[in-house]
């Protein structure tokens, strides 16, 4: 049957689209909120192991695998190289926990 | 000269040939001369082994411990305002230094990773006795990057390994060309004391014993009857008493004791059958026993000897000397080997390190390049990459730190001996010891002057009664 005038498939698509995006923008109105406050600080630990995971990508003391990190810092501290006395304390007043002393990639195997 | 301190006197023929001499004729004793000596291869022992640690901590220190030198020396060289660079600093056209460690690239080296895989489906490549060919490239490398060398440089007298300084400048290619280069050179030396008398130091390498041929036996036996001074007269029995020491370096036992084969025969065959270095061993103990009772030994691992592969080789365990260890002449020393005597410093190793720098590099003889690692300053600049090390990671202890007055190295095909001079004044005797089993011939290095000659101890073979034989006929 034609119609009066000349119909397109695509007149019933339009309805179609145009209900979902109107529900899509339903959707979408309640955005997130703004991001008014600042990141979460971060402990005293994290700075610290963030300080020490610096310290292992530093070009300048060799590679960092496969050796721990006070063995690195004596490494450098022999040829001269002057690495920083924090990173030193650092390692030694927690000697016992592995995140301080081993690097960045201790994880991985060999 | 050693020849000349044993010559036979006049009328000294009397002595030998004449009556055993009565009760109350006291026979003349002669005093071995004792030097002072303190062993100083402290560091290449090694104490509790680990091999969890990849090999580029080897290279991350050497470069740390060779840069400062090397830009000391490139300063000395091209004037104190030379730019020294690090490759990333690299500006394109300008003339500067720039410092790091040598790869070379070579096509024929084998690679395991050419042999495995499977796309190329290559057999495994046979050994050659050279690696190098016409392309091979030069790469030099710092803490962060690589860059091509091309120029002024000549690859085939360069190894994989040694650190050098290079003076040109970065081309549009993104290749830096070289127009001069310099190496670290000889280490400061610390003078030393000057003797009154004549010392000597005989040096040994390359026995092979427990081998299929017992060529050298008699050779050996001369040696040693020689040196304990059971040989010759009251002349050369003084001569023996001026060697204050013998050095073994390396290769006491014969290749031929390494039979791999056990390994892959079926149990029931190897059963019964002991390894050939039981014997060898054996052998080795009850010779050093009759040398360690007159004269201090230092004994050193080579290549053939059952200690382990990788260098620094550890000393020789004593259990394996039940004769010979009681003596506490005996000195049992790691490969390489230092040690200070009357003030002269000695250093070498058993020449697994000059034989590897010959099957990559261009030079044939053992002199030159003996030559070239002390001017590289550095004794095994091919290990890790060619020549097993271990994963040293605080410091690398083939890296000269002292220059020593007599260097060398065993095991040579033939004897060479040159004494070479630094730019600071340094004085080294190099010494390439020849092999025994195959030559016959010993060092005798003068402590005093720093002088070298060889001693041969031939014996008619088998072999030269053919010739004289053939000779005859017409």
């Amino acid at each position: 049957m034609t119609a009066k005038r000349a119909a397109l498939i695509t007149d019933s698509y339009k309805v179609v689209k145009r209900s979902r995006r109107e529900e899509k923008r339903e959707k979408r109105a309640p955005s997130p909120p703004q991001k008014d406050t600042e990141p979460r600080p971060l402990t005293a630990r994290e700075i610290e192991l963030q300080e020490l995971r610096q310290f292992d990508q530093d070009w300048r003391y060799g590679p960092c695998t496969g050796i721990s990190r006070l063995q690195r810092w004596e490494r450098a501290a022999q040829h001269g190289l002057n690495p920083p006395q924090e990173i030193r304390d650092m390692l030694l007043s927690a000697d016992i926990d592995s995140d301080y002393t081993h690097c960045l990639w201790s994880d991985y195997p060999l | 000269m050693f020849s000349e301190v044993s010559a036979p006197q006049e009328g000294s023929c009397s002595l030998l040939l004449c009556r055993p001499g009565s009760e109350d004729q006291e026979p003349s004793v002669f005093d071995r001369v004792k030097p002072a000596y303190s062993p100083c291869s402290e560091r290449f022992k090694l104490g509790e082994r680990s091999f969890n640690r990849q090999y580029a901590h080897i290279y991350a220190t050497r470069l740390m411990q060779m840069s400062p030198l090397l830009t000391e020396r490139a300063q000395q060289k091209w004037g104190a305002d030379v730019r020294i660079r690090k490759l990333c600093d690299l500006q394109m056209g300008e003339q500067c230094c720039i410092v790091g460690t040598l790869f070379k690239h070579m096509e024929l080296q084998p690679s395991i990773l050419k042999e495995i895989s499977e796309e190329h489906n290559l057999l495994p490549q046979p050994p050659r006795t050279r690696y190098i060919s016409e392309s091979d490239e030069l790469i030099l490398e710092d803490e962060l990057q690589r860059i091509k060398l091309e120029g002024n440089i000549d690859v085939d007298k360069f190894v994989t390994g040694s650190v050098i300084a290079i003076y040109g400048a970065e081309k549009n290619d993104g290749k830096f060309t070289v127009d001069d280069f310099c190496t670290a050179d000889l280490p400061p030396q610390a003078p030393r004391t000057t003797l009154s008398s004549d010392r000597f130091v005989l040096l040994l390498s390359g026995l092979g014993l427990g081998g299929s041929h017992a060529d050298s036996m008699l050779a050996l036996q001369l040696l040693v009857d020689m040196v304990t001074g059971h040989l010759g007269d009251q002349g050369e029995q003084s001569g023996a008493s001026t060697i204050s020491r013998v050095l073994l370096a390396g290769n006491l036992l014969s290749q031929s004791t390494q039979d791999k084969d056990a390994s892959t025969k079926a149990k029931y065959l190897t059963k019964k059958t002991q390894a050939g270095t039981v014997d060898a061993m054996r052998l080795l103990d009850e010779m050093l026993m009759q040398l360690v009772s007159s004269v201090p030994v230092d004994v050193m691992p080579g290549q053939y000897d059952p200690t382990n592969y990788t260098l620094p080789q550890q000393p020789l365990h004593h259990c394996m000397f039940p004769l010979s260890s009681t003596y506490p002449t005996l000195q049992l020393a790691s490969n390489p080997h230092q040690a200070t005597l009357d003030g002269v410093r000695i250093l070498g190793t058993s020449g697994q390190n000059v034989k590897d720098i010959q099957k990559y590099s261009s030079m044939d003889s053992h002199l030159e390049i003996l030559e070239n690692t002390l001017r590289l300053r550095h004794l095994a600049p091919t290990a890790p990459d060619t020549l097993g090390c271990y994963p040293f990671y605080l410091k690398d202890p083939f890296i000269l730190e002292e220059c020593p007055h007599v260097y060398f190295s065993g095991n040579a095909p033939s004897y060479q001996a040159k004494r070479i001079t630094g730019a600071e004044g340094q004085e080294v005797l190099l010494v390439a010891i020849p092999e025994f089993s195959s030559t016959q011939t010993a060092c005798l290095v003068n402590l005093r002057t720093l002088e070298c000659e060889p001693i041969r101890f031939s014996s008619f073979s088998a072999g030269d009664d053919e010739e004289s034989e053939m000779n005859i006929s017409h």
